[in-house]
């Protein structure tokens, strides 16, 4: 267990530091493919541990408790270090806020006589362990050939790659401390390294924009960390622990403890990226595009769900609970709608997470054995397919050197391949029987008995739905034979892209089984479960969900569609129809005096309702009602 | 059916869009007028023909699926018409795509109109079993033509 | 299980049957109310036939595989729908079908098409939320999502839901594409952006396509038929009433636009059901 919790946490770092030291391009391509190996690997062999949990006394002689203060205050001055150069007060203020919290914490409450383990591993761990580890190292690997042509594009001449993948790893190993610590501290540690390892990521390309936005993804997470370390003092002042465990399934519910959960599920908030903390995840998007893939499926924004999901038990029958409901519902439906109004593919899916973790958060807010797993498995689920989609987008953008949707009209006849697995991605967002409907699914029969939350999901969904499909059906938008050209990418490329796809495709077909053994365990101790998986079915008093039959009729559905598509390539191929007026040229026609127009169309953005510009104020302002709603409630 | 306006002087057009109401009922014989050749099985064309719209309905008949008929209404889509020695009138409909059944008159009256629909409907069965048959005979031809 | 098979059989074949009869009629009555006689009542099916017979032409090979994706996708929900299953789900399926259509007209460049296929993601973004609130208030009322407990249940839901009813009302009318709704694709509008959605599809995937609309009729009738499930008396005099009203709406109005029609239908048809649900909730 430590070994393997070590390899976890600790050697990612030691890894990242080799890839910073070791500068030449082999060498830490294969540092990165290695860890990357080890990572999944180690992350593998936890599953038959599970349930443990320890605490190391000491490391390198030292004691634990020891290193931890010095790294914790180390990295606050880190931040407070970022604050000076970069001239903003907020973020000074910020940081020396949680060092004097912090040192009030350390010094005066804390008496060091506690005895409860420093890393516990659940169900619900062990689930975040194996997606920061396999989604993560695809992504740390697909990154390689990335940031090559990356940086010949930009025409950097000094490569900083080894300072990412310094960061990249970096950040995995921090993920995994996130998910595994049970001391509040180190939690609050890895918290806070993650905050660091996302603002040098966003700011990597040292653009004047990239830095700004990557301060303004420092600040607003300080933010999340300064909530965090208030509620940390209060948690202490009453309960006298910082055991996790011990504090979710504490009885005393008094009004300090009610208003730390409430500050936790702000910090939550800010590292989602919710409403009103939005811009920082859209400011990450300038960041090169595995950054993103990154901080959007596998890590950083799954932090926040992830303290929520922790926190679950501890909020259930709370006012809270039902505030973080209509809290999540509210950004699920308003994120979804930003999205219906936006051209640029990587701001779409960034709305896209946005909405994705908001209906997690509802699920939390719920707290029904039903949208606890519901949680659980939109988590799954949206890391894979968040995943591949922002890898298709960063290959596609460095192909035809656009974001914008538009731009990728038709691009079926450019890059066929990663045209078809966009596709694909998109299908497995919004179409059953995959994973991401099936969360979905459950969701909404959980949410049925609450009304608030239900109007908005629903509205959402059918948000959600538009904004995919018409970039799913743009994508293949050109007149078309039939016979293509495979596109050239680096194998490494390739294996990403079609690991992630072929994983969601038999995770999907597995989430009974995942449901059966890895959800229901998490829940055991304060819930019954309550779907049975029989035949691959999900079968509950109120609602059934045949996962394994459909798959098997879609599957069918999908062969006699490719035969279909087969025999159509025999067919008479004809041009679009231009009212007759039409050309060899599929999107030229013949106007007056015989002159060769193109016909435009473009898509329906409904910027007049959907513009950023539009809502985004509206939006923030309700969101901070809400979380006004969330604290002040809590008091 | 699609309905095709050549260069037609309108009366003709007038006449057909007339089958379509309450009065004549073309949709007794389950005709509806479409606006796009992709579903359309009859082609409807009243006027003559120019240089310049020649090439739209060679188009249109194109972006028919086969089997096909092609119905000419009217002394213009005959023959030209009155306007047969106009500078720029090429002639009838049958000098750019093969005609089916020929609806005289000027104009054509829509009892003839649909005379000659119902016609075509039946051409279309004795086209159909020869299409289905062998090789889309009509396709060969318009290799040739133009 | 021979019930199951049995409720497969008849999802599969006798529903096309049904759906493209109800279609004829639909025909024959809108003709009728415009004074005309109207076509045979089997002329739908010799439309499909002779479509079906007809020379396979496309635009784009992609458009084959998203009919028969929309074609599977509605049979499979109406199955569903006789195996009693859940309504969610089966609203999932549809909604599949639906995204099917829209990618295969956005798959051809004519700006037809396109438009056509915006505007139907407009009339789902329409109706897809009234249709789960609807399911949402059944499961409220009952407690179930399930098909099997609807049919369980003493009394007919209407009594309890007459609001979302009448929401459901604007759902069918833009699933049926009838006006004021039928802005993407409709049954008889000629010249009107020459057919939307189905401007690229000919031949035989064009038929494939009909023939899953008529599932589509099917399975939003039979969710209708689902407020009167205590007899069949009762669902099928529901059903015939609604469905003329349908034909008398859709030949009395006009087209409208999709401004209009988002506006309209999320103003009127969530009010109707918020108001429906909180009803219930507080009963
Ligand atoms: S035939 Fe007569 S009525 Fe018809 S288009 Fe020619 S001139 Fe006009």
């Amino acid at each position: 267990m430590a070994e393997l919790s070590f390899l976890l946490v600790v050697f990612p770092m030691l890894a990242a530091c080799s890839c910073f030291l070791m500068r030449h391009n082999t060498i830490y391509s294969l540092i990165v493919i290695i860890s990357g190996g080890l990572l999944i690997g180690s992350a593998i062999l936890l599953i038959p541990l599970v349930p443990f949990s320890f605490s190391p006394k000491s490391f390198l002689g030292i004691n634990i408790h020891e290193i931890l203060t010095a790294a914790d205050f180390l990295l606050l001055f880190i931040i407070l270090y970022f604050g000076v150069k970069y001239k903003n007060w907020l973020i000074n203020s910020l940081a020396i806020f949680q060092i004097v919290l912090l040192g009030y914490l350390e010094f005066f409450l804390i008496n060091g006589s506690e005895t409860y383990p420093i890393i516990y591993c659940d169900n619900l761990s062990l689930i975040m362990v194996l997606i920061i580890c396999v989604v993560g190292s695809i992504i740390c690997v697909q990154a390689l050939p990335y940031m090559k042509k990356h940086e010949t594009h930009l025409k950097i001449g000094v490569s900083r790659q080894p300072h990412f993948f310094f960061v990249m790893i970096l950040f995995l190993g921090a993920m995994n401390g996130v998910v595994l610590s049970n001391d509040m501290i180190l939690f609050y540690f890895f918290f806070e390294l993650t905050t660091v390892c996302s603002f040098l990521l966003i700011g990597h390309d040292k653009t004047e924009r990239a830095t700004k936005n990557a301060v303004r993804a420092l600040w607003m997470n300080s933010l999340g960390g300064a909530a965090f370390i208030t509620a940390l003092v209060f948690i202490y002042t009453r309960l006298g622990t910082l055991d996790m465990q011990y504090i979710i399934h504490a009885d005393s519910k008094s009004q300090l403890v009610i208003l730390s959960m409430a500050l936790l599920c702000f910090a939550a908030f800010t590292k989602s990226a919710q409403f009103p903390f939005q811009s920082w995840l859209l400011g990450a998007m300038i960041a090169p595009t595995p950054v993103s893939a990154l901080l959007h499926s596998s890590t950083m924004v799954k932090v926040g769900v992830y303290l929520a999901l922790r926190l679950a038990p501890a909020i259930e029958g709370l006012f809270l609970t039902q505030c973080v409901t209509i809290f999540g519902a509210f950004t699920f439906l308003f994120a979804a709608a930003l999205a219906v109004g936006q051209s640029n593919g990587k701001k779409v899916l960034a709305y896209s997470t946005i909405s994705n973790l908001g209906l997690i958060f509802a699920c939390v807010g719920l707290n029904t054995p039903e949208s606890i797993a519901a949680a659980i498995i939109l988590i799954i689920f949206h890391a894979v397919s968040k995943a591949l989609l922002f890898l298709c987008v960063g290959t596609i953008e460095q192909h035809i050197e656009s974001r914008n949707i538009e731009d990728m009209r038709g691009l079926y006849t450019k890059m066929p391949l990663t045209a078809l697995i966009s596709v694909m991605g998109v299908i497995t967002m919004i179409m059953p029987p995959f994973g991401l409907l099936l969360g979905k699914w459950m969701a909404m029969e959980a949410a049925s008995s609450f009304l608030c939350g239900i109007v908005m999901i629903a509205m959402g969904s059918a948000l959600t739905v538009m904004y995919w499909a018409r970039w799913a059906g743009i994508l293949m938008s050109d007149p078309f034979a039939g016979k293509f050209k495979l596109e050239k990418q680096p194998v490494l490329t390739w294996a990403a892209l079609f690991s992630l796809c072929i994983g969601v495709g038999v995770l999907s077909l597995l989430s009974p089984w995942i449901y059966r053994w890895c959800i229901i365990p998490i829940m055991g101790s304060d819930y019954l479960a309550s779907y049975s998986t029989d035949y691959g079915i999900f079968e509950n008093a109120f609602g059934v969900f045949a996962v394994l039959p459909l798959s098997l009729v879609a599957v069918a559905g999908f062969i006699i569609a490719i035969l279909a598509v087969k025999s159509a390539t025999h067919s008479r191929i004809t041009m679009p129809y231009l009212s007759g007026l039409q050309t060899e040229e599929p999107r030229v026609f013949k106007g007056p005096m015989n002159r060769l127009i193109t016909a435009e169309a473009g898509n329906y953005y409904l910027s007049s309702i959907f513009g950023e510009d539009k809502l985004t104020p509206w939006i923030n302002l309700g969101a901070v009602i809400l979380l006004t709603l969330v604290i002040g409630g809590a008091l | 059916m699609l309905h095709f306006d050549c260069g037609s002087c309108n009366g003709c057009d007038i006449e057909t869009l007339a089958c379509l109401t309450p009065v004549y009922d073309i949709e007794r014989f389950g005709v509806i007028n479409v606006g796009n050749p992709m579903h359309a099985d009859i082609l409807l064309v009243t006027g003559t023909v120019n240089p310049r719209n020649k090439k739209v309905l060679v188009n249109l008949y194109d972006q028919m699926p086969n089997p096909k008929v092609v119905v000419a209404i009217g002394s213009c889509g005959l023959s030209g018409g009155i306007f047969k020695d106009a500078y720029n009138v090429l002639g009838g409909i049958d000098k750019v795509i093969p005609v089916d059944v020929y609806v005289p008159g000027c104009p054509a009256k829509p009892e003839a109109i649909i005379d000659g629909v119902v016609m075509a409907l039946k051409k279309y069965e004795v086209i159909k079993k020869k299409h289905s048959d062998s090789v889309p005979s009509r396709m060969k031809w318009r290799k040739i033509a133009p | 299980m021979r019930e199951t098979l049995l409720a497969i059989f008849i999802g599969l074949f006798a529903t096309p049957l049904l759906g493209g009869l109800i279609n004829g009629l639909d025909r024959i009555i809108t003709a009728r109310l415009q004074g005309r006689i109207g076509p045979p009542v089997w002329q739908p099916f010799y439309d499909v036939i002779k479509l079906l017979s007809k020379e396979k032409m496309v635009v784009n090979v992609w458009q084959a595989f998203c009919a028969y994706a929309y074609l599977s996708a509605a049979a499979i929900s109406v199955v569903l729908f006789f195996l009693k299953s859940d309504l969610l789900l089966i609203l999932f399926i549809q909604a599949v079908g639906a995204v099917f259509v829209v990618i295969g007209a956005l798959s051809s460049t004519s700006p037809f098409s396109q438009v056509g296929a915006h505007r139907e993601l407009l009339q789902i973004l329409s109706y897809e939320p009234l249709l789960i609130l609807v399911v949402a208030g059944i499961y409220l009322e009952i407690g179930s999502f399930k098909i099997d407990d609807i049919y369980a249940w003493g009394q007919p839901l209407i009594f309890k839901l007459p609001f979302l009813f009448i929401a459901l009302g604007y759902a069918l009318t833009i699933k049926l594409r009838k006006s004021p709704f039928d802005l993407s694709t409709s049954h008889h509008g000629h010249q009107e952006i020459v057919k939307g959605v189905l401007t690229d599809y000919s031949g035989p995937f064009l038929a494939l396509i009909e023939i899953g609309h008529w599932y589509d009729i099917i399975l939003i009738l039979g969710l209708c038929s689902l407020f009167w499930a205590t007899g069949w008396i009762g669902m099928i005099i529901l059903v015939a009433i609604t469905y003329f009203i349908e034909i008398l709406i859709d030949n009395v109005t006009a087209r409208m636009t999709w401004r209009w029609m988002i506006g309209y239908v999320w103003a009127m048809g969530l009010t109707l059901s918020i108001v429906n649900l909180i009803w219930i909730n507080l009963a």
